[in-house]
């Protein structure tokens, strides 16, 4: 199994000379599976470049929403492979007692938001609520399960054979009690990352901007770290940075999350910041067992 | 490990540790998942002594007890029965409270329903008012 990083931006889009960079595209990422199939993780607005880059492929694609915010759909009406009609197109998300997934992307994709509807994209699509779903794609088993976030969002995981993912993009496990005081079955997210060869997750601020933005549904670093080495994920990928991070403050961070990661007893080459198009081939698990 | 608590049991023991109510949080069967610190000062024994307690072993040291300070058995208790119906449900109970003696208290319980199926109750204490006492 291995990745590619289409948008690991927060929030909103941020380009500029001074993201290019950690790049400033909203959350997607390609998931290539053992048998050459591929997933997509939100459809932030990485989509666009992810879908000029994708082949023109039979198989169906699969598109797994972590939740409906706009940075992790806006892409969504850029993705190439919707306007060819011998597309087939599955988009998985949380449900809602409020309306169905497809009537809710459908105010979005909808006037006077956009000029098209969810009805006349030529290929063909199908909306599934994942929630609260187990299921096989190809060789990988897929899970969903909600987490803390603003609104019901999701966070997933992939196995395929010996190799794990878990992305949980936007994620406030610590809000209303430090992490260190909860027990693991108390922490949202835990099962859902436990043992991951790779983990993506939300480090949207630093700890110091965090006490600014509790409850806003996203992690400080320290809650980031403190959640991967609680899960003993072999690697971490921190993601989501705030529109606000320009390169220059994100490379400042990185002797910190390494010694920090490395005081938790990590390796510091098993944690980084998510940079767009880096390409992670997702090694096994092992290497945690090894974790003091 | 246990397994993973549903997420909205997570969010309300956040909520119930952030709040200065005396409030319990039971699970589906009854087992007292978690109580905050003014319940802890309520009963007069905080949770990390107590740790999660089935609903046998709660109402027989907190209550409620009935009119001959007799543990009331958890399956019998009216609020118990309108949470199993899905319905929010309040009354007025005997509880045991820290120092070891029995007083009257009203009981708030509002039912918590996760995406797919009800995972417990949030259990809320009021003191009576002065008439009352």
């Amino acid at each position: 199994m291995k990745l590619k990083i289409w948008g690991a931006r927060g929030s909103v889009p941020a380009p500029g000379p001074e993201t290019m960079h950690y790049g400033g595209n909203t959350s997607c990422v390609e998931v290539t599976l053992s048998d050459g199939s591929t997933l997509i993780l939100d459809a932030g607005t990485g989509i666009r470049n992810l879908g000029l880059a994708l082949p023109r492929i039979e198989r169906p694609i699969h598109i797994l929403l972590t939740h409906l915010h706009l940075d992790h759909i806006q892409g969504l009406m850029f993705f190439a492979p919707l306007f060819r009609p011998e597309s087939e197109i599955i988009v998985w998300g949380p449900a809602s007692p409020e309306a169905s997934l497809r009537e809710r992307i459908g105010r979005y994709i909808s006037a006077p938001l956009a000029p098209v509807e969810v009805r006349e994209l030529p290929a063909a699509v199908s909306f599934r609520e994942a929630e609260p779903l187990e299921w096989q794609l190809g060789p990988a088993r897929i899970r969903a399960q909600s987490v803390n976030h603003r609104g019901p969002t999701l966070g997933y995981r992939v196995d395929d054979g010996d190799r794990s993912l878990c992305y949980i993009p936007d994620h406030e496990p610590g809000l209303g009690a430090p992490l260190g005081e909860l027990e693991d079955d108390w922490i949202s997210g835990f099962e859902l990352a436990q043992d991951a060869s790779l983990l993506i997750h939300d480090c949207q601020y630093t700890d110091t901007e965090y006490p600014q933005h509790l409850g806003w549904g996203h992690s400080p670093m320290r809650d980031a770290l403190e959640f991967g080495h609680r899960t003993s994920a072999r690697r971490l990928l921190l993601f989501h940075h705030d529109p606000l991070h320009s390169d220059d403050f994100l490379d400042s961070l990185t002797g910190d999350v390494a010694e920090r990661w490395t005081g938790l007893g990590g390796r510091p080459e098993d944690v980084e910041l998510a940079t767009e198009r880096r390409e992670i081939e997702i090694a096994p698990a092992e290497a945690a067992a090894s974790r003091p | 490990m246990s397994a993973q608590k549903p997420l909205e049991l997570i969010l309300a023991r956040n909520l119930l540790s952030s709040i200065s109510t005396p409030a319990f949080l039971v699970g589906e069967e009854g087992t007292l998942l978690f109580y905050n610190e003014a319940a802890g000062a309520l009963v007069g024994r905080r949770f990390e002594e107590s740790g999660t307690m089935s609903a046998q072993e709660w109402t027989t040291e907190f209550g409620p007890f009935d009119a001959n300070d007799q543990p009331m058995n958890y399956d019998e208790v009216p609020i118990t029965l309108k949470l199993r119906e899905g319905r929010p449900a309040h009354g007025n109970f005997r509880i045991c409270v820290a120092g070891g003696h029995h007083e009257d208290v009203h009981v708030s319980a509002i039912p918590i329903v996760g995406n797919d199926s009800a995972s417990g109750a949030i259990v809320i204490f009021w003191p009576l008012n002065e008439e009352e006492a």
